[in-house]
């Protein structure tokens, strides 16, 4: 009889091989110039979720019962050189396969949700193509195991993210939005991009098991000590920050409320916002190298959630209310993975993540929910809690309330201390360069002749 | 007749040549274009046969070696996606000449063995944009004082061979026609003075790559290189933050094609196998993915006139084709996962992290800033209100072939990455032997 664990490898590249199977049909629609109707659209999609997790399932069901507890899947050696090895390698494992499942969960919600939502919207197709990048994007940076691997994943959601932001293209402020979620994005991967070239100096190469031993996660060999640890701990860290917007990266989030309400439920209430802390659970022993890096994850975590709060309270639409409420969440989840408390860490993101979308999904139909509930109970629901800001002093109040406003100054202070020296510095070498090409013509611009066609 | 027995490198250099003495005679510009077009196949095809007789074709001066077999179908290719995303209103017979006379000094240069004839290449291709600027009339002094320098140095360069001044000349040639700071000045002005086709068949090649590989390694004094990495590296970021904040589509072009030039050259300079290896993979896919982005904006500008980035022209519901090359080809430039230029580029950072984790951080910056030009570039041009149009602008038969072969390229080509590594990492190795590399015919 054949051995079911055969049946992994298998299930595993399925798993990851029907996003890439959907990507292939969209680009080979785009090839031939053809486009698809919303019902297929739909079909495939839904097809194509439903197998994914299907085999995801039966993944995790083989190996709860032969008590498998990581199976790695290696596509082999995709570049090798004396000096440099680039290998593309997945894993099944408790935390793999949750985050994974997790994904195909929300994404077939959402793509199910999607098809009626965007019903005869313009750019319906372009929705799910982004939509399909993103879950190929979230698939295989769950169920990586080398940093490669979860940098391609990495980057194809940070892509699919900001496009889909922009999506209501015609508007000025969703690609400007966008832009500025990008450049996050895009600092913060420079971050992820030298912990992977560290992961291959440390280790030569960039595999998970030669970090953290072999061991099935959330084991792992004793600990790691040294500098280039902590070093490494911390370009973690900060990758983690810009995907999940933990302070001082969290003014992109209300930017980020742009796109399209499945989008936003799917991105910043459940999954791509915790792609950060999930990453931070995946290299949890590298931040146990050292007992600051710890107690400086812990307060990331508590100050972000702290800030979320803040902001959160002040805001007047409900899904930036929404997006701040996740992040501190998200906040509090990072602070439980600096204290160790991973499986507790991975519920409470799993949780959360369920709870947020079905929020998000809610969100648009929030007034019509409203008045149902008071047609229901006859009168207006009675505010309950405890507003603990009351007890504070009127000033103290004032100035959270404009700290909150104002989300922190986060964004203002990026602006006024990067961006704005940045764009001046190189506007003046501009003006400069053009002054000297000038004076080598010998003619100013100004007076050349138009362009000839 | 067998195949091996057919010459194709004789083929692919001799058409170009042939064609342009053919193309000169037509009158109209259609005719023109379609001779072109039918050239630029051809040579395409046999650039692709004589590809695979790497190490057997051997004409006169001229050999298809381990650097020149991938080289040639990039450079064919490169000349007729220059072609294809021009519009017949821009067509001229002479343009066409003018890009068939550039294919054959790529072509010619990359295959050549000997020292002198690549110089003499290299002086030959400068006369091309010369030629272009001055038939529309633009201004030619800044373009005439650098080139004049670089044709100067590499003379003497050339003259000089063996001694350490020899080198240090042919080296500041070729930094000044890469537009290595601070001798950049003139690729801006190129590319906003002459024909956007013809400055790309001058820059987009990188024969200052092939130069330098043939030419200064492995000989070159190790200060020397180390001197012209930091120049590079420096260049590559200044070339990301110019990109970033031009307001003209062409200037914007410019400073990216500055930062990606620099990034291979630095590749080369490193002269380690890690870091010539990545700069050519490098080569060949920045060559192929700028070359994609040009033709997007090519075919934009031929639609709309000259393009500005100071606010959001909207034409993605216009021209979603193009709207997804110019995309895919950006973010394949700057290492994009799943694209050509993905391992090219992490084999370039990997492999200068010998030189110290700044290097790599810089480096890592410079692809930084190269992608948030392309994104910020690519939202002004394709979001916003759509504009209203009397006529129909959706894409022409040529340009859907030319987006296909784009779209090809970028995605498949990152499937071939791993063997594509690996001849370049046997090239670079060779190329690093000290060892006299100029065998005679």
């Amino acid at each position: 009889m054949t051995d079911p664990t055969q049946l992994l490898t298998p299930l595993g590249l399925t798993i990851v091989g029907m996003p890439v199977f959907l990507l292939g049909v969209f680009f080979a629609v785009f090839l031939t110039n053809k486009h698809l109707g919303e019902e297929w659209i739909g079909k495939i999609i839904q097809t194509t979720i439903a197998v994914s997790l299907l085999a995801a399932v039966s993944a995790s069901g083989i190996m709860l019962w032969n008590r498998v507890a990581q199976h790695p899947i290696s596509l082999g050696d995709w570049v090798i050189t004396p000096h440099y090895h680039l290998k593309f390698e997945f894993v099944l494992d408790l935390l793999s396969l949750s985050y994974a499942m997790l994904t195909l969960v929300l994404c077939a919600v959402i793509g199910a949700f999607s098809t009626r939502y965007l019903h005869r919207e313009r750019g319906y197709e372009r929705f799910f193509v982004l939509f399909a990048l993103f879950l190929l994007g979230m698939v295989t940076a769950s169920l990586s195991d080398t940093v490669e691997t979860l940098f391609a994943g990495w980057e194809m959601v940070g892509l699919s993210s900001v496009l889909l932001i922009a999506f209501f293209h015609e508007r000025p402020s969703p690609p400007r939005n966008g832009l500025r979620v990008w450049i996050v994005y895009r600092l913060c991967d420079v971050a992820l991009l030298l912990a992977a070239i560290l992961m291959h100096e440390l280790n030569g190469a960039g595999d998970f098991d030669h970090l953290v031993g072999d061991k099935a996660w959330p084991a792992h060999d004793p600990l790691l000590i040294g500098p280039h640890f902590t070093v490494l701990g911390v370009l973690f860290v900060i990758a983690a920050a810009g995907k999940s917007a933990l302070v001082p990266f969290s003014g992109w989030l209300p930017r980020a409320m742009e796109g399209p309400t499945p989008s936003s439920a799917v991105f910043y209430g459940a999954l791509s916002v915790h792609l950060g802390a999930f990453l931070l659970l995946r290299v949890s022993p590298v931040l146990d190298s050292s007992i600051w890096l710890q107690v400086a994850v812990v307060v990331l975590g508590l100050v972000t959630s702290a800030f979320a709060y803040l902001a959160g309270r002040v805001q007047t639409d409900i899904k930036s209310a929404l997006a701040f409420a996740s992040l501190t969440q998200v906040g509090i989840i990072i602070a439980e993975i600096g204290l160790g408390f991973r499986y507790l860490a991975l519920l409470h993101l799993l949780g959360h993540a369920c709870l947020r979308t079905l929020q998000f999904l809610r969100a648009p139909s929030l007034l019509h929910d409203h008045h149902q509930l008071e047609n229901a109970i006859g009168s207006r629901p009675r505010e309950e809690g405890v507003l603990w800001e009351q007890k504070l002093p009127l000033a103290t109040q004032r100035w959270l309330y404009r700290f909150a406003l104002e989300r922190g100054y986060l964004d203002s202070m990026l602006e006024k201390w990067v961006a704005r020296p940045f764009v001046a510095l190189f506007r003046g070498l501009d003006k400069l360069e053009t002054k000297w090409a000038n004076l080598l013509d010998g003619e100013p611009k100004a007076k050349e002749a138009p362009r000839k066609l | 007749m067998s195949f091996f027995a057919i010459p194709w490198l004789e083929i692919t250099l001799a058409l170009p040549l042939v064609g342009a003495v053919v193309v000169a005679f037509f009158k109209t510009p259609t005719e023109a274009l379609h001779a072109s077009l039918a050239v630029f196949t051809a040579v395409l095809l046999s650039a692709t046969a004589a590809c695979f007789q790497q190490g057997a074709a051997v004409w006169g001066h001229f050999a298809v070696d381990d650097l020149a077999a991938p080289m040639l179908p990039v450079l064919a290719l490169l000349h007729l996606l220059t072609m294809l995303g021009t519009a017949k209103s821009r067509v001229s017979p002479m343009f066409c000449v003018r890009l068939l006379i550039a294919a054959f000094v790529s072509l010619a240069a990359v295959t050549s063995q000997t020292s002198w004839i690549i110089v003499v290449l290299l002086i030959v291709g400068v006369l091309v944009p010369f030629w272009d600027l001055l038939n529309r009339g633009r201004a030619v002094r800044g373009y005439l004082i650098h080139m004049g320098l670089f044709v100067g140095l590499l003379v003497a360069g050339s003259q000089l061979e063996g001694s350490s001044l020899g080198y240090g000349l042919l080296l500041a040639a070729l930094l000044l026609r890469g537009g290595i700071l601070p001798l950049h000045g003139w690729l801006p002005t190129l590319f906003q003075g002459a024909a956007y086709g013809t400055a790309m068949v001058f820059v987009l090649p990188l024969m200052e790559v092939l130069a330098a590989v043939r030419l200064l390694l492995p000989s070159t004094p190790e200060w020397m290189l180390n001197a012209a990495s930091v120049l590079c590296l420096v260049t590559a970021v200044y070339g990301g933050g110019m990109a970033i904040v031009q307001n003209e589509v062409r200037k914007f072009f410019a400073n990216l094609c500055l930062s990606q030039t620099a990034l291979v050259m630095f590749g080369v300079m490193l002269h380690t196998s890690n870091g010539l290896t990545a700069a050519l993979c490098l080569w060949i896919s920045s060559s192929l993915a700028l070359v994609g982005l040009a033709f997007s904006v090519r075919s934009l500008e031929a639609r709309f006139g000259a393009l500005s980035l100071r606010e959001h022209h909207g034409f993605y519901e216009q021209v979603p084709g193009l709207a997804v090359c110019f995309l895919i080809t950006g973010l394949a430039s700057v290492g994009f996962p799943g694209t050509i230029g993905f391992v090219p580029m992490e084999l370039l950072i990997s492999g200068s992290a010998d030189q110290g984790l700044w290097v790599s951080f810089t480096l890592a910056i410079a692809a930084m800033l190269n992608g948030i030009a392309i994104m910020r570039a690519y939202f002004a041009l394709f979001t916003g209100k759509r504009p209203t149009t009397s006529v129909s602008l959706r894409k022409t038969p040529l340009e859907r072939v030319g987006i296909v072969v784009i779209a090809l390229v970028v995605f498949l080509g990152g499937w071939f990455s791993p063997s594509v590594v690996s001849s370049r990492h046997h090239t670079a190795d060779k190329l690093l032997e000290p060892a006299v590399l100029e065998p005679q015919p």
